[in-house]
């Protein structure tokens, strides 16, 4: 009788200790995260098919929906209509409204910097770099409506954006610093724990930061945290500073999503073609887009040749 | 018995402890760099240090394929395809000593200003390929394969119109200007016509939109990942692309789906990264294959300054057979860091200079100030270098 109780808890004590050897080890390999999160070298591997689902691109501060991009008086101040490249789009060519990712819900622009951005939206059909299929910059490239592909390689993690092809490489090693300013960036990382830091600097002044006219200067410089949310979602912080624009530096942050779908791939949106004829379509010794006649409207399109200064300028 | 059972139990315990311990320092080690950047006097390293830590071959890092050697082989190298160390080392010096784009076209020309770039905008190869005469591995006499019919028949019309509108200017026949010239080509265009009506009637390039593959003697940067690698090619005038191959044994894209870069697939065969590659746009022209181009391409790390690269092009409805180009691609220093972003577009005053001065000179023609357009040549350009 006692040499079976003693067996019995010998089994339960044995059993007991290999239980809790075997979820110990589990759980040390996953240093302490969750258990789902997958690593390379003992670091959550970024690689795959990701995408911002937000406004931010629009605009990085909170906004209510409007009808279109650029709106134009109306009969009263509440009620402004669109203006008219945006007519014949209706409700396809609206902005959605969305809560916004600035820690604050605030830019800190100066003064000047704040007239700047008015006018950047003002004229946002003619400026905005991204209709221009420019390449987009750093951090709007990770919140543009396009998937875009990380690499998590050896010594360096390349990030290949559907919008332009663009892309740019986060150093994880030491590299010399590029011989110009960049449209890109220029990305050095680190890892603090699970959390992917970098750093990006050496800009040109081009890029803007969203549709609603957000710019910088060459000044500008950013601090990049990529945490794992999950598997399939990272929390995606960027602090942003720039003396020249802004008074303070600023946060925004957002989720970004995995592609989950089983044939994900990036695809051609090689829109150096496509915006020829926004570009050079003034230049054509005949103009070939000039009118169309639709069922509720006829659009007519007379194009002006800027002068020399602003024709060049880039 | 109850000896026995205690003992298997303490056992089966030991066991799944030093089991535990095993898997915590396996995935506790720290990343280790599968292979150093070297420079090119560093011995070669073991295989095992050409691996990442998932355990593939290793293709990262910046690699450049520019060598002397030409694509075909030259007449007068028709029965050697490989060169004997003295030959080599004089073919060598022969062709550094040439003035190349240095060679001017005659002062005041058209020419001459459409040279454009002088020999210290180029860069070239300091060595021929593992002294090779030419690029092409296969078929064994070095050349391109004879074109198809319908291939040449193409092709003939292409060059037909290309120089109906170079006739009557400097860099055509003589005659007074073709009515050609306002003829539209029956292919997409690719070539820089004798004309500047609209963006599209100038070559790829000029829009940049030149970044093509195949692509074999650029530099470029692969960083590899399990499941995918990308490759950035730093090619032409800021004309760079990335190309993304899964090595996930996803299928290919739908038929319907063109696309620039072609459509990239990549599998490995012992040491060789093989990545088949379909899907390509009719508005990409490669010596004469447009969007039936099917590249096999063969990438394997042959040690640690070393990338073999190979192509094998086929195409049957403009190729006879397919052929195979081979270039070693060099491993370059990593800290220097030297590709760089792609920003023709952003910097395209070429395009839109080319449009606005042929309106200015029709302008000025109808105003009786200035030559006729139509008999000015703004298609062909300089040229030179290389082992002819």
């Amino acid at each position: 009788m006692r040499n079976r109780f003693r067996d019995v808890m010998i089994v339960v004590v044995t059993a007991a200790v290999v239980a809790i050897l075997c979820l110990s080890g589990t759980r040390t390999a996953g240093q302490g995260q969750a258990p789902q999160i997958k690593r390379t070298s003992g670091k959550p591997d970024f690689s795959g098919i990701w995408q911002a689902n937000n406004g931010a691109n629009w605009d990085l501060l909170s906004h209510p929906a409007r009808a279109a991009i650029l709106m134009q008086a109306g009969t009263q101040p509440l009620a402004p209509l669109p203006a008219a490249p945006s007519l014949a789009f209706g409700a396809a060519g609206g902005v959605p409204g969305s809560l916004g990712v600035v820690d604050g819900d605030q830019i800190p622009y100066k003064a000047e910097a704040s007239a700047q951005k008015k006018d950047n939206a003002d004229h946002w059909f003619d400026r905005d770099p991204e209709t221009k299929c420019y390449l987009p910059g750093i951090p709007r490239a990770m919140y543009l409506p396009y998937p875009f592909q990380i690499f998590q390689g050896t010594n360096k993690i390349q990030m290949v954006y559907e919008f332009a092809n663009a892309a740019r490489t986060i150093h994880m090693d030491t590299v010399d610093p590029p011989p110009d300013d960049t449209w890109m960036g220029h990305s050095v990382g680190r890892w603090e724990g699970d959390t992917l830091v970098v750093n990006v600097t050496n800009f040109n002044d081009k890029t803007w930061l969203s549709r609603a006219g957000d710019f910088h200067s060459d000044g500008l410089h950013l601090i990049e945290r990529f945490t794992p949310i999950s598997n399939d979602a990272i929390r995606y912080e960027v602090t942003v500073e720039d003396p020249n624009v802004f008074t303070r530096p600023w946060k925004m942050s957002m989720p970004l999503y995995r592609r989950l779908e089983s044939n994900a791939q990036l695809l051609d949106y090689r829109c150096t073609e496509m915006v020829e004829e926004r570009l050079y379509g003034h230049l054509r010794k005949q103009q070939l887009v000039k009118r169309w006649e639709g069922e509720n409207m006829i659009v007519d399109i007379t194009r002006r040749v800027p002068p020399p200064d602003v024709l060049y300028q880039r | 018995m109850r000896h026995r059972l205690l003992a298997s139990m303490v056992a089966l315990a030991a066991a799944t402890a030093l089991l535990s311990l095993v898997q915590v320092s396996i995935t506790g080690q720290t990343q280790t760099n599968a292979a150093k950047p070297t420079s090119a006097t560093k011995p070669a390293a073991t295989a095992t240090s050409l691996r990442t830590s998932w355990g593939e071959p290793d293709l990262q890092g910046i690699w450049g394929g520019e060598t002397l050697t030409p694509l075909e082989r030259p007449a007068r190298f028709a029965d050697k395809p490989v060169l004997s160390e003295k030959e080599a080392a004089d073919v060598t010096a022969e062709i550094l000593a040439r003035p190349g784009r240095d060679r001017r076209g005659e002062r005041g020309t058209e020419k001459d200003v459409a040279g454009a770039y002088n020999a210290v905008w180029q860069a070239q190869g300091e060595s021929l390929a593992d002294r090779r005469t030419s690029l092409i591995v296969d078929p064994p006499d070095g050349k391109i394969p004879p074109l198809t019919p319908e291939a040449q028949k193409r092709d003939q019309q292409r060059r037909e119109l290309l120089a109906a509108m170079l006739q009557g200017t400097s860099g055509g026949r003589p005659g007074s200007p073709s009515p050609r010239r306002a003829e539209v080509p029956v292919l997409y265009n690719v070539d820089r016509m004798n004309r500047a009506d609209g963006p599209e009637d100038r070559s790829l390039p000029e829009r940049c939109l030149g970044g093509m593959v195949p692509d074999w003697n650029a530099f470029y940067r692969i960083v590899q990942s399990p499941g995918a690698l990308t490759i950035f090619y730093d090619t032409g005038q800021g004309q760079g692309f990335h190309r993304i191959v899964p090595t996930n044994g996803s299928p290919h894209l739908p038929s319907r789906m063109r696309q620039w870069w072609g459509d990239a697939r990549g599998h490995w065969e012992g040491n060789t990264l093989v990545v088949d590659t379909t899907n390509f746009t009719p508005k990409t022209d490669f010596r004469g294959s447009r969007e039936n181009l099917h590249l096999v391409e063969r990438l394997t790390r042959a040690d640690a300054n070393r990338l073999s690269y190979e192509v094998t092009i086929d195409d049957p409805t403009t190729f006879t057979r397919s052929w195979t180009i081979s270039v070693p691609w060099v491993k370059q220093n990593e800290q220097e860091n030297r590709v760089f972003e792609p920003t023709c577009h952003v910097g395209n005053y070429g395009l839109l200079g080319m449009m606005a001065n042929t309106r200015f000179a029709e302008k000025a023609f109808a105003e009786g100030k200035g030559p006729d357009p139509a008999t000015m040549d703004i298609a062909t350009g300089g040229g030179g270098g290389g082992i002819e």
